[in-house]
């Protein structure tokens, strides 16, 4: 049995390995433009900070590969011929058969929808060559050189649509690194960009097109802590800008950002307005794609072609609220990998998403989620509480019905395993507040939340 | 300074002297140097004339070089601890675990064994037991210390160190009591990042450890045999401890091959190229002891389900080289015997996936599921 996977993130690396785990002999590869190792994609921002090497940020010793027998591919896949089971590969490259095919080629960043993106000095904060880039930008070295995205001999030199390409460096040309970088793009990318610049000892502006950062997480008083500590670190934070144009130099190295509210100058710009799947590739090759370019699947991950499945951020998955979309995580990647792997192997598993969950760390901030947060649901209400001790947190419980449904807290840690319990028994507000600390999972010696009259 | 309790602002490692680069190693040159003429300062004064150390503690009232080698020492671990609480002081663990260490090493490491002469005492150090101070068992070493001391070291060496173990880990001495951890914790902080994870380095661990755990455990059986019936067997008695095969004995050779080569020269001198674990977590007889009653005790790293990103900064981190990211993704809580609790995975974890607790109770400990990419 051959089987084929594209991509070698985390849903493609978790149905390899639980396909290995079954076949010990069944031929496995492993098709990835980007990288020769498995790494973690959530991880890069350590990576610029020189808080961890690029392998500190790979799960798996370097001779997993070998030892498990996964075959690698390092070059781009242009297109399925589903007729012939056929992966067909750029720069000339045989096809590669397959007998089951997993597509589980990610996401790619949502370009800039602007005029002036294609500036030197313009980049994303997604892939290892965005991250080859932006360290190039503000530390110095070329984006071509060092790390993972090494120049193999069969990847093409240069493709205009691939989000792995190397990219020109406006620090080289001008000559000086990047002293005022700009961050378009409130959400968790955008951030992360912003906390590396000011790592760097830089002062990173950061737009924002909404009335306060990250509006589907976060409620404004949440926010504004997040605001406050950002301007505390030295970020210059531009709430409601709508950007309108990037300019360029004389000599195509950005130089400012223009919005709604004026000219800023800049001379690094990060766009983070968010990943679309990465399926331009498949234009032509017969495979149902939804309007935002997700790869349509039914419940067990199974696309429309025979034998071909998808995973991860680029396939489009039935949600709890009945809407049909990706979903950007990690740990729902993960687990469809493991659910790929099971129909890779010939069963008939079912992927079911389970309640919402996630964190995160904003800044020097701490963020759990669980459950139904800023959904906007009928007649919903939210109980919020604000610590001001030696521990600053905030606590926001949504009730719906005199029932709990969702939980959004920053500045401690919660078990979110254990609010999604409280959930799932429909449990009232009072009820909650009396057993919060039963869901703490702050470290050692930091004194419990407490909530007066609770 | 709790802003969140925990965690911090992203930290940056760039410095190359942290990163095995020239800067490193030749500050691990010179720690290795300093070692070498520290225990070996009579063959340097056979050479040169002049004893060093000796002189220098002389000349500024330590009496000896080993009240100097103990102000050193606690005055790197004040440097250090200066150092990591600047990075890491914003979490509460952080900064009680190493104001305790630090506290105990200047009392208890240094002060006190240097005032008790004063008053006609014995220089006696409360803060080491056996195996790591591996003459306090020695039969001649408890009858010539006083009978509380030695109460004490037989107390606490086989029932207070193991009992408290169980309780709350290996982490209540290799962490917050011993002067060994205390330095790693504190002078060899900034290089912790570079011990390493790999298998390999894991397979040589459990065979170092115990190794060195069973020659200590025979070298004092040995002795505590020939004070019984040395007299009786002087050929014996010259293999074991005799002073006139003063460099031979099994005695003299443990001296130096566990505590000047191991915990001394490679121990702390190579902390900028292995980390600053390599003698607690290859060598150290007391930490192979304290890992296996930590197994089946209270402490573990519980790990919450299903948000690790696999980023690794808590493998990364850890000083003792346990890749607790291929737990922590395979959301299995965990004991490791090598684990000494300092904490920093919990601290670098940019989710709040891992946290250290003491607790019988751990339902899920049962329902171990095979779920990961470790798991092979």
């Amino acid at each position: 049995m051959r089987i084929v996977i594209i991509g070698n993130g985390v849903a493609g690396m978790e149905a390899a390995l639980a396909v290995r785990e079954r076949e010990p002999s069944w031929e496995i590869s492993l098709i990835s433009e980007e990288s020769d190792h498995f790494f973690s994609r959530t991880a890069l921002m350590w990576v610029f900070s020189g808080q961890m090497s690029h392998r500190d940020i790979e799960p798996l010793e370097r001779d997993a590969y070998a030892r498990l027998g996964l075959r690698r591919v390092r070059a781009r896949a242009t297109g399925i011929d589903a007729a012939k089971r056929l992966v067909l590969m750029a720069g000339g490259l045989e096809p590669v058969p397959y007998d089951r095919l997993l597509i589980a080629s990610g996401s790619r960043p949502r370009s800039g929808p602007w005029t002036g993106t294609d500036a030197r000095g313009v980049g994303y904060f997604v892939t290892l060559q965005d991250l080859a880039w932006y360290e190039s930008e503000v530390h110095g070295g070329s984006s071509r050189a060092g790390g993972p995205p090494r120049p193999d001999a069969h990847l093409p030199a240069s493709a205009a649509d691939s989000p792995y390409g190397f990219r020109e460096v406006a620090a080289e040309r001008r000559g000086r690194l990047a002293q005022r970088p700009a961050v378009i793009g409130g959400g968790l990318i955008g951030i992360e960009a912003v906390e590396v610049a000011v790592t760097a000892g830089l002062r990173p502006r950061f737009f924002i097109r909404e009335e306060w950062f990250w509006p589907i997480a976060l409620d404004p008083r949440e926010s504004q802590w997040i605001a406050d500590r950002m301007g505390h670190h030295g970020v210059d934070v531009h709430l409601e800008h709508e950007v309108e144009m990037l300019e360029a130099d004389s000599d195509g190295n950005v130089a400012a950002v223009r919005t709604n509210e004026g000219r800023y100058e800049a001379d690094c710009v990060v766009i983070a307005i968010g990943v679309v799947p990465n399926t331009s590739w498949l234009a032509g090759s017969a495979i149902e794609l939804d309007e935002r370019g997700g790869i349509v699947v039914d419940e067990s991950l199974t696309t429309s072609a025979a034998d071909v499945f998808a995973a991860g951020d680029c396939a489009s998955v039935r949600w709890f609220d009945g809407s049909q979309r990706p979903e950007q995580l990690w740990y729902t990647a993960r687990d469809q990998g493991r659910v790929a792997g099971r129909r890779l192997l010939g069963d008939s598993p079912r992927y079911e998403r389970g309640a919402w969950y996630n964190s995160a760390k904003l800044m020097d901030i701490e963020y759990t989620t669980a459950g139904l947060v800023n959904w906007n649901l009928d007649g919903e209400q939210s109980w919020f509480f604000e610590e001001h001790g030696s521990v600053r947190s905030t606590t926001r419980v949504v009730v719906q019905q005199d029932r709990v449904v969702g939980f959004n807290m920053l500045g401690r840690r919660w078990d979110h395993s254990v609010l999604i319990g409280w959930i799932e028994e429909q449990r009232s507000l009072a009820w909650v507040l009396t057993h919060l600390n039963d869901a703490a999972f702050d470290t050692e010696f930091v004194p419990p939340l407490r909530i007066p009259g609770a | 300074m709790d802003q969140q309790g925990q965690n911090g602002l992203l930290t940056t490692y760039r410095e190359g002297w942290r990163n095995r680069s020239i800067l490193g190693l030749t500050i691990s040159l010179l720690l290795v140097s300093f070692y070498i003429v520290l225990y070996w300062e009579h063959k340097v004064q056979e050479q040169l004339g002049v004893a060093p150390f000796t002189a220098f503690s002389e000349a500024v009232g330590l009496r000896n070089r080993w009240y100097l080698y103990g102000f050193l020492y606690s005055v790197a671990m004040i440097g250090g601890a200066v150092y990591y609480l600047r990075r890491h002081g914003n979490s509460r663990y952080n900064r009680f675990r190493i104001t305790v260490n630090v506290a105990i090493q200047i009392a208890l490491g240094f002060t006190l064994p240097f005032i008790m002469p004063l008053f006609g005492g014995d220089e006696l150090y409360f803060s080491y037991f056996w195996p790591l101070k591996y003459d306090y068992l020695y039969p001649q070493t408890l009858a010539d210390v006083p009978l509380y001391f030695a109460l004490y070291t037989v107390v606490g060496s086989l029932l207070a160190a193991p009992v408290l173990a169980v309780l709350y880990g290996k982490r209540w001495y290799c962490s917050w009591v011993c002067g060994c951890g205390g330095l790693a914790n504190t002078f060899g902080d900034p290089w912790r990042h570079l011990t390493s994870k790999s298998t390999k380095s894991w397979r040589f661990e459990h065979l170092s450890i115990h190794l060195v755990l069973l020659i200590a455990i025979a070298t004092t059986f040995l002795i505590g045999l020939d004070w019984l019936i040395g007299s009786d067997h002087p050929t014996f008695h010259r293999i074991i401890s005799g002073d006139d095969w003063k460099d031979w004995s099994i005695k003299s050779f443990y001296g130096f091959a566990v505590g000047s080569i191991l915990a001394g020269v490679i121990g702390t001198g190579l902390y900028p190229v292995f980390g600053p674990r390599v003698w607690c977590r290859n060598f150290c007889p007391m930490a192979a002891v304290l890992g296996w009653v930590q197994k089946v005790g209270r402490y573990r790293i519980k790990v919450k389900p299903g948000m690790c990103i696999s980023c690794g900064n808590c493998s990364t981190y850890c000083e003792m080289g346990i890749d607790v990211r291929s737990y922590a993704q395979a959301d299995q809580s965990f004991t490791r015997a090598s684990c000494v609790g300092c904490g920093m995975c919990a601290h670098m974890c940019p989710r709040g996936v891992l946290k250290l607790e003491n607790s019988w109770d751990r339902p899920e400990d049962k329902q171990r599921q095979r779920l990961s990419v470790v798991d092979f």
